[in-house]
């Protein structure tokens, strides 16, 4: 690699050749605020709060559009730099309703943040501030169907601007009129109509852009923790941070309150979708699957796991008992590589080597509506795990490129009464495992003798079922997942899961036991520990390695993952390490001791 | 995707009319597929100035959204994009406006001569405030800024031709000979006239 050394406020700093002078400072933990600067998106050197004093040069500069040559001296606390700076800041403050109390942002807003930092004590503003679209509050206009734009708040640093053209490549956002009058606006007010929309409220610095979901839900001090996960709605397995809302006190527990992207630069660079982002709600509905539940003549009864167990074991083995072929499982691809490892200890240990060929791995498919040069591509595979499967044996067809399963060869065999018994693992969202009315209808008419669901969430066929066993979702559970890239990646328990449901592989581990196995895990650590000694020379074999990242106070969440907050973490925690490059999570840096939260591609190659 | 069950309200901007379905005619497509030719291929935005003014002149002096809409597909960029450039210019309209356009310059040598008197007397005798369109649909009254003929001010743009000198006494009169001989009641250019 190439470097250049330069003096920053007295301090030698030495970057990559190209970085620019902003890159470099923040790499060396030097404060410098930037309002269009985002390392995602395009340099566009408009809002002009990272100028500083460069030796030689006669002006002030950008030190987001300057780059760094050998030898240059940078002062960014000179007495010049510090006024003019002030100065920029009083300027962009001059139409800013500073509804901070209202604001979404309020907290978390490098508005608020840095021109308390940086800028002037107080306004010589004497005139009314310009308003469009009427005042306070009411200024919130339709921004599409998942945002909200506030037009007073803009501070029209175009960043929202650049990200639809360059990264979703639609520009539908564009600023129209000029001077004071200019304005973030959509053709006829149409609003943006993306699957990246949310990432606009992640790239707006102030609170112009927020989404509906979020929206007055929560203030970034009621969310004191913060858990670095993985996104499990489709293939693509982006990086992301579940965020934790306290309940009050006497309610105990927290709450999940928003999803947002975490910079991963193999899978997801700073973005996710609005599908990972939005679609949470689920999991704590109404319709979640609290306690086992067994069918009696009153329709499903709630019961403990010491009677749905029992029972499903008779059924298990009353259907077996005739034709071991005679009972099959349908696993969603959401189903985690812990849980298929365990399902296919248990098939084999029942029914020999081929054991496999009695699961049918079931997923959906859609081609999601996006420009065609999308810089962020979302996959069609909605199942996070197909390449799990795919390494473990199962039948997986053409995998995430082919199609969507069919299943026709299972549905022909329940229908010719040759299969008795189906056991569901459905651990995604209802749907997410693909259209089973067939099964119900073959319940329903008694072609089945046993239809078992194991899921999340109370879905037609659990609803038909005669034993429904409640698992955990996704945030609830440590598990591995392997994207489409195969990359094991690893999602960490976020929210506790109710008292009553089960991790997905210890169920499947005391059913196998229930059926006379000796498969004895108490945990999943265990299951991965097994995990990984059963795939030696693959990505699998750390798997009981994998350190899982637990709940953090939200402030060392800023320090440790998202760059574009970094600033946050620059000047606010100065007492505690440096961060060095952008991915602390890959450089281990982030917390003393913790390894990556998923095993690195380049681990794969060996 | 639907998130929210409450009805947020609309935006009060200001909104170009939809207008009705647009393409060039004929003649224009032509026009426009040889300026294209001028840009290299990978920047074809730039003919957007050339590409809006056939569109305004088609559509009689003001663009519509389809029209918006038209252009954008033959730039190959978003209306959004277009929106963007038409809203920045001053002689783009988004709504109806005069046959004649009277820019009246309000910088610093017009705004010395009296250019503030020129659009007052104007006004009074169109029965107009500055950014409006008389009755009859004749005229559309606006103030800019400096039109570059500061050393003849005050100065006054018509359409796409220069007026220079207007002193505040003449403007009534300047409006009666544009009714009765249109183009020709202008002085023109007088930097225009000495390049010659
Ligand atoms: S809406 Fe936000 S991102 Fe867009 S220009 Fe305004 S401040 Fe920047
Ligand atoms: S692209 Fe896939 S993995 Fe990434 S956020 Fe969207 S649904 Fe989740
Ligand atoms: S960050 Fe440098 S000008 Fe905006
Ligand atoms: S000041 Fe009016 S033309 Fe320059």
């Amino acid at each position: 690699m190439e470097t250049v050394t330069l003096t920053i406020d007295g301090r030698p700093v030495t970057v990559e050749k190209g970085r620019t002078v902003l890159q470099a400072a923040i790499e060396a933990g030097i404060s410098v605020p930037y309002y269009c600067y985002h390392p995602g998106i395009s340099i566009d050197g408009s809002c002009r709060v990272c100028i500083v004093k460069i030796e030689k040069m006669p002006k002030l500069q950008t030190s987001c559009s300057t780059v760094c040559t050998e030898g240059m001296v940078v002062s960014t606390r000179d007495a010049e730099t510090v006024a003019a700076r002030a100065g920029v800041f009083e300027f962009l403050l001059v139409n800013h309703p500073l509804d901070c109390p209202v604001c979404d942002k309020g907290g978390e807003c490098p508005l608020q943040d840095f021109s308390y930092t940086f800028g002037p004590a107080d306004s010589r503003m004497d005139f009314p501030r310009r308003t469009f679209d009427g005042e306070g509050v009411k200024a919130d206009v339709d921004f599409g169907p998942t945002l909200m734009l506030n037009r007073n708040r803009c501070i029209l640093c175009t960043r929202c601007v650049r990200f639809m053209k360059e990264i979703d490549t639609d520009a539908q956002i564009g600023v129209v009129d000029r001077g004071c009058g200019s304005e973030i606006a959509t053709f006829q007010e149409h609003g943006v109509h993306s699957l990246l929309s949310g990432n606009l409220m992640d790239v707006c610095p102030v609170g112009a852009i927020t989404t509906r979901d979020y929206r007055f839900k929560s203030r970034p001090w009621d969310n004191p923790t913060v858990v670095d996960t993985t996104c499990t709605l489709c293939s693509k397995g982006c990086s992301t941070s579940a965020w934790l809302k306290a309940k009050p006190e006497w309610a105990k527990g927290s709450q999940l309150i928003r999803m947002t992207p975490r910079f991963n630069p193999d899978v997801n660079g700073y973005w996710m979708c609005d599908i990972g982002r939005f679609n949470y709600h689920w999991i704590e509905s109404e319709t979640r699957l609290r306690r086992p539940m067994i069918r009696t003549a009153a329709g499903l009864e709630k019961v403990g796991w010491h009677d749905a167990e029992p029972r499903l074991r008779d059924k298990i083995q009353e259907a077996a008992a005739a034709d071991p072929d005679a009972v099959r499982f349908i696993v969603s691809a959401h189903a985690a590589t812990e849980e298929l490892f365990v399902l296919k200890q248990m098939v084999q240990g029942l029914l020999g080597a081929d054991g496999l060929k009695s699961v049918s791995m079931a997923w959906t498919r859609s081609e999601k509506p996006q420009p065609p040069n999308a810089k962020f591509k979302i996959p069609a595979a909605n199942a996070p795990n197909v390449n799990g499967a795919r390494d473990l044996g199962f039948m997986v067809g053409q995998g995430n490129d082919g199609p969507a399963p069919d299943l026709a060869e299972l549905k022909a065999a329940v229908e010719a009464g040759r299969v008795k018994a189906v056991y569901v693992l459905d651990p995604g969202p209802d749907g997410s495992i693909g259209d089973l009315s067939w099964l119900v209808e073959a319940r329903r008419t008694g072609k089945l003798s046993l239809l078992a669901v194991q899921g999340v969430v109370m879905t037609p066929h659990a609803a038909a079922a005669d034993v429904v066993l409640p698992g955990y979702a996704f945030v609830e559970k440590d598990a591995l997942f392997t994207n489409d890239q195969g990359q094991v990646q690893s999602a960490s328990l976020a929210i506790v899961a109710p008292a009553e449901a089960r991790e997905d592989c210890l169920i499947l581990a005391g059913l196998a036991r229930a059926l006379g196995l000796d498969i004895a895990y108490q945990t999943s650590d265990e299951v991965r520990r097994a995990l990984g000694g059963a795939m030696p020379g693959t990505a699998y074999a750390g798997a009981g390695t994998v350190v899982f990242t637990r709940p953090v106070p939200a402030a060392s969440w800023l320090q440790a993952s998202n760059p574009s907050e970094r600033w946050k973490w620059d000047f606010m925690f100065q007492d505690l390490p440096p961060v060095k490059g952008h991915n602390v999570q890959l450089e281990g840096l982030a917390r003393e001791g913790a390894g990556p939260n998923y095993i690195p591609l380049r681990q794969v190659d060996k | 995707m639907e998130y929210a069950p409450a009805k947020f309200h609309k935006s009060a901007r200001k909104l170009a009319p939809a207008g009705e379905t647009f393409t060039y005619s004929p003649e224009n497509q032509r026009r426009f597929d040889e300026i294209v030719t001028r840009y290299p291929p990978d920047q074809r935005k730039s003919a957007i100035l050339y590409a809006l003014y056939l569109a305004q002149n088609q559509n009689g002096g003001h663009l519509t959204a389809a029209a918006m809409d038209h252009v954008a597909e033959q730039i190959r960029c978003t209306s959004a994009e277009v929106e963007d450039v038409v809203s920045y210019y001053t002689m783009f309209f988004t709504k109806p406006v005069g046959k004649y356009v009277l820019n009246v310059c309000r910088t610093l040598s017009c705004a010395l001569l009296g250019a503030e008197r020129v659009t007052e007397e104007l006004c009074a005798k169109l029965g107009i405030k500055p950014g409006e369109t008389d009755a009859s649909g004749t005229f559309t009254l606006l103030e800019v800024e400096c039109l570059g003929a500061c050393d003849r001010a005050p100065v006054v743009m018509v359409n796409d031709d220069w007026h220079e000198r207007l002193s505040p006494e003449q403007a009534g009169k300047f409006i009666d000979d544009i009714r009765a001989g249109g183009a020709a009641a202008f002085t023109g250019c007088h930097l225009h006239k000495e390049k010659k």
